[in-house]
């Protein structure tokens, strides 16, 4: 593949997938400066794994898989020592707000999943848009039953979580 | 709430992103990442095979036209153009491996194991190595009729090297266990509370 092709796919990609990027970035990182941060490891993972792309899954469940990778290496480590790259800190924001007004349900629901383990996070994502305990399976490589177990007590946690800020008017 | 409802507002997030894109910023990025993207393994492979083929190549050329040849140098030279060679090995095993690893999250998790485990492996060994560089160098000094001095300094700087190697090999044995943290979560089969 030539890189030519590469920037064009990669292109098409952002254009098309940008909001599932923008849902794993947030759950996954909350000051701006973490969010540009995760937002360019994801990116950039995203665009070097292009050549290794061969159709057996969606584009979107291979976006995903490698935005969720990404997120959950992120969060587990790379933070500490991305944060010491001057280099990179000099350079412009990537994301930039627009100015939308977000529904406060959103924001407490990023915020519970955000309290959530790594892998965790990564599930809640997938089950709120509405990805198949196959299709699960198949992103993290564990078992449909696996899956179905941790989803299972997601759901519960956060069912549980929004009955109690029901007193708060959420 | 039920789940249902939390899907409602969870979906209402795609028709308006938080974010836009600055598409300028975002090409500076991976610029600059590319140009800073030289891989820590692949940086201290490539270190070490150098440093060992120079100084073995080094050594062994000074004491085979220098009179009368030490033994220890001989000894020395030879060890450090295995090591080089070792890494060599390694490091082509090592890129051979990468490929053999399937493209599901677990799949990537195993992938970077290896790869720690690797670097583990790698810099556990580089720390070892000091002991016989070490005592070799000690010893051909030793045989020149070197000053006593000269040997309690180069005593004292292998031992410093070899704790400094021992803080780098924490580095990447902690970074292991962060991994293996993660696949344990990944792989565990919790009951329902």
């Amino acid at each position: 593949m030539s890189e030519l092709e590469q920037n064009q796919t990669f292109t098409q990609w952002l254009g098309q997938h940008k909001a599932l990027l923008f849902k794993v970035v947030r759950a996954y990182a909350v000051t701006a400066m973490d969010q540009d941060d995760l937002f360019q490891e994801i990116i950039i993972q995203v665009w070097h794994s292009i050549p290794a792309f061969r159709q057996q899954s969606s584009t979107t469940t291979w976006i995903y898989r490698i935005a969720l990778n990404t997120a959950i290496k992120w969060a587990n480590k790379e933070r500490k020592h991305t944060q010491s790259t001057e280099t990179l800190d000099q350079l412009p924001p990537i994301l930039q707000e627009t100015a939308i007004q977000i529904d406060e349900r959103l924001t407490w629901l990023y915020e519970e999943i955000y309290k959530l383990d790594e892998i965790d996070r990564s599930l809640s994502l997938l089950i709120l848009d509405g990805f198949s305990y196959k299709e699960m399976a198949t992103i993290l490589g564990i078992t449909e039953s696996n899956v179905g177990v941790k989803i299972n007590r997601i759901k519960k946690l956060l069912i549980s979580k929004s009955k109690q800020q029901d007193y708060h008017g959420i | 709430m039920e789940f249902d409802e939390l899907q409602k507002i969870w979906d209402s997030q795609t028709k308006e992103p938080l974010w836009v894109i600055n598409e300028h910023g975002l090409h500076k990025r991976i610029l600059a990442k590319k140009s800073q993207a030289h891989h820590i393994t692949n940086f201290s492979e490539l270190l070490t095979i150098w440093v060992n083929l120079g100084a073995g190549s080094f050594v062994l050329g000074v004491n085979f036209f220098k009179r009368p040849e030490n033994l220890f140098m001989y000894v020395m030279a030879g060890w450090m153009l295995v090591t080089a060679l070792f890494v060599v090995v390694s490091r082509i095993r090592r890129l051979k491996s990468e490929t053999t690893f399937d493209r599901s999250m677990l799949g990537e998790l195993n992938e970077a194991i290896a790869m720690a485990t690797y670097q583990v492996r790698l810099s556990r060994l580089l720390r070892w190595n000091i002991v016989p560089i070490g005592a070799l160098s000690l010893l051909s000094v030793w045989e020149g009729g070197k000053s006593g001095w000269l040997l309690v300094v180069l005593l004292i700087f292998f031992v410093l090297v070899y704790f400094a190697s021992g803080w780098e090999h924490r580095i990447y044995a902690v970074k292991k266990r962060e991994l293996d943290v993660l696949l344990k979560k990944l792989q565990t089969e919790e009951t329902v509370s």
